[in-house]
């Protein structure tokens, strides 16, 4: 365990506070270099309040309104959550030291410090007011590209993400009024109304399936450093709120075993290898869900070491992709190809970000999966654990293999471009260092973890283990050079794969402009008898009360006394009967 | 694939990259197949002489791991290849064609 260090007048500021005040005062500071400065010192001050806590507990209690806001919950899983954010806001401003963009800059900052507050929010209320502040900030990363199809994914984006935080809101009020408790802990259920709202709250920012596409939709066409920065925080706020709140919810076993499973096909036929990646994304969180799902010590260790190393070695891809795109301007499969030529340090972190990912012995990703699998497998749910292991041989096809394999290799396009900067080449040796130092030293991850006992008991590196993930990863790339070889792999070719975005974008796009096409005629086909109507009855009231009209006529006065008389009886007959 | 003499003349080429274009040779795709598929070969060899302990009790079968990664990659490719792009593969210009998206 990390010893604590502790100055007493900083104990109750949450790491989150120096992130977005930095992000605030980066707004109104036109020098670039001092901009830059601060996206470097925040994340370190951050720290400084990370390790400050004497001891676990909650810090920074405001009372407002009459309620009760924890900004600074410090227990053994807001911690790791806590530290590998910091971790990712350090290097996203390595990466992003060459750009020079003052929004960017300014909400690339919030965005970050929103997470944190985030996961360190006590209570709902904190959480609500910080997960809407993660979608403000980071919906102009997207527009940041500055381009038509950019904004109108960013709006998508921004719509979805407005409908979780009211979710989120709607859900924690409805709970309050049942219990009278804002608490965000694990006394949140699906068993009621509140509880429901808020995990598909939390459904939503996690990307479950059919909820899931804004990821693959605006991922891919947000800014360069951008995509980097996205790829951390979002979704991994969300594991770590259903890992707060619903660990053990047996539907997020089948939830996340979908979500490993299917990105995997969409991912192969994927040409655009950023959407390849968020595609990536989807499966690896999908790990993270079934760990919180099993909800066990190891379970939730196996979620929490997922998402810690995850971070890092997806933000490393995302920055390898980065840097593909910023020299060759795209990040086609069907379009790249050799660039280990041009570009051999980048290919090389590539390449380590790939064998993380895809669980390589001596890499991240195998230390922190293999808890998560050992989890399923020990609470008898062995249909998931096949599914699993399918998606670990799909991780190493999608990531492990075609993003570096098509960009750096396969066919050589002749593509000769300078390396990528040396900002971006440090970022990427940082998170290719820790890809690195946790694979091997894996204790130091460990005993970061929700329940280091239950971790350290744990041993990654056995004979069996090895032996039955080399298999699985020689069997896995076996099968891709045959494939190759008999040109039973696919061509890369510049398409576009229809999600279940299709429901909305076209279907539901289509219903509703049908609707309001037909809205619009019944209008008409009203107005229209309306008018018929109108001027029916006009013509009767013209022959009727015009000075040509029937009444204008002479009318025999004995005609006259009959009416009268009749009217009379009427008044005679109401007056009689009335009490 | 690239002419390796060509490479040789391309001043463009990285340094650091230049003792390695041999990764770009025709010859190193045949042969990772033989590299790939005899060390998988050799890693499920490994179960005919040593018995894995598996909290599931199927994977303890002989080179489970090597052929269920080897059906896994091959069926994940075949899915995505005729499932996905052949059922849901659009051109490139889809969402843009039809003016109101993108």
């Amino acid at each position: 365990m990390i010893e604590a260090f502790h100055i007493e007048a900083l104990a109750h500021i949450s790491p989150a506070w120096p992130v977005i005040i930095g992000g605030l005062i980066a707004a109104i500071i036109p020098n670039f270099t001092l901009r830059k400065a601060l996206a470097l010192a925040v994340p370190v001050m951050a720290l400084v309040l990370w390790f400050n806590p004497a001891a676990p507990g909650t810090y920074g209690i405001i009372e407002f309104g009459g309620f009760t806001l924890e900004t600074f919950r410090y227990d053994p899983l807001s911690r790791i959550w806590g530290l590998v954010f910091i971790i990712a806001a350090f290097i996203n401003a390595i990466y992003g030291l060459h750009e020079k963009d003052r929004l960017a800059d300014t909400m690339g900052m919030i965005y970050a410090g929103a997470g944190l507050g985030a996961v360190f929010a006590g209570d709902l209320l904190t959480l609500f007011f910080f997960w809407e502040l993660t979608a403000i900030s980071s919906v102009f990363l997207i527009w940041g590209a500055r381009n038509n199809a950019a904004y109108k994914a960013g709006l998508r984006y921004l719509a979805i993400h407005i409908l979780s935080g009211v979710l989120l809101l709607a859900g924690a009020v409805i709970r309050a009024s049942e219990t009278g408790s804002w608490a965000f802990d694990g006394t949140l259920t699906i068993e009621t109304t509140g509880g429901f709202l808020i995990f598909l709250a939390f459904g939503i920012k996690c990307a479950f399936p059919f909820l899931h596409n804004w990821l693959q939709d605006a991922y891919p066409k947000a800014t360069i450093t951008g995509a980097v920065v996205l790829s951390a925080f979002t979704t991994k706020l969300a594991v770590y709120a259903l890992a707060r709140g619903y660990a053990g919810t047996e539907i997020l076993i089948y939830i996340g075993a979908v979500m490993t499973a299917f990105p995997v096909f969409f991912a192969v036929a994927e040409n655009d290898l950023r959407k390849v990646l968020a595609y990536s994304l989807n499966n690896q969180l999908g790990f993270m869900v079934v760990g919180v799902g099993v909800g066990t010590e190891l379970a939730l260790n196996g979620a929490a070491a997922h998402a810690f190393v995850h971070i890092i070695y997806k933000a490393l891809l995302f920055m390898s992709m980065g840097a593909v795109l910023l020299r060759v301007g795209t990040v086609k499969a069907s379009e790249l190809g050799g660039l280990f030529k041009s570009m051999p340090a980048t290919a090389v972190f590539c390449l380590i970000g790939a064998a993380s990912i895809s669980a390589f012995p001596l890499f991240s990703g195998f230390v922190a999966k293999a808890l998560t699998l050992a989890a399923v497998a020990q609470e008898g749910h062995v249909l998931i654990w096949f599914v699993l292991i399918f998606a670990s041989a799909g991780v190493l096809e999608h990531s492990g293999i075609k993003i570096p394999y098509f960009a750096f290799f396969a066919h050589d396009r002749g593509l000769r471009v300078r390396e990528a900067p040396a900002n971006m080449l440090i970022a990427m040796f940082l998170a290719a260092a820790l890809c690195l130092w946790f694979g091997i030293f894996y204790g130091n991850l460990y005993e970061m973890l929700p329940f280091p006992e239950a971790a350290l008991y744990y041993e990654p590196y056995t004979f069996d283990h090895i032996v039955g993930q080399m298999q699985l990863l020689l069997g896995a790339m076996f099968a891709f050079t045959l494939l190759v070889r008999f040109g039973l792999y696919p061509e890369e070719k510049r398409s576009e794969n229809v999600d279940f975005d299709w429901i909305y974008r076209r279907f539901g796009d289509g219903a509703l402009r049908w609707i309001w096409a037909m809205m619009d005629r019944l209008t008409a086909a009203i107005g229209n008898v309306i008018n018929a109507v109108g001027r029916k009855l006009g013509g009767r009231m013209f022959q009727a009360f015009s000075p040509i009209g029937a009444l204008s006529r002479d009318i025999p006065s004995g005609l006259l006394a009959i009416w009268t008389s009749a009217l009379l009886a009427v008044v005679l007959l109401i007056a009689y009967l009335a009490p | 694939m690239s002419d390796p003499s060509k490479d040789k003349s391309d001043e463009l080429i990285h340094p650091v990259a230049r003792p390695f274009l041999w990764l770009d040779a025709p010859w190193l795709k045949s042969a990772m197949i033989w590299v790939f598929g005899l060390l998988a070969l050799a890693f499920a060899g490994v179960d005919f002489f040593h018995h894995r302990h598996e909290y599931v009790p199927f994977a303890e079968t002989y080179g489970f791991y090597a052929w269920w990664g080897f059906a896994s990659f091959v069926a994940a490719v075949m899915i995505g290849w005729f499932g996905i792009r052949k059922f849901l593969g659009r051109e490139e210009n889809y969402w843009d064609k039809e003016s109101h998206d993108d």
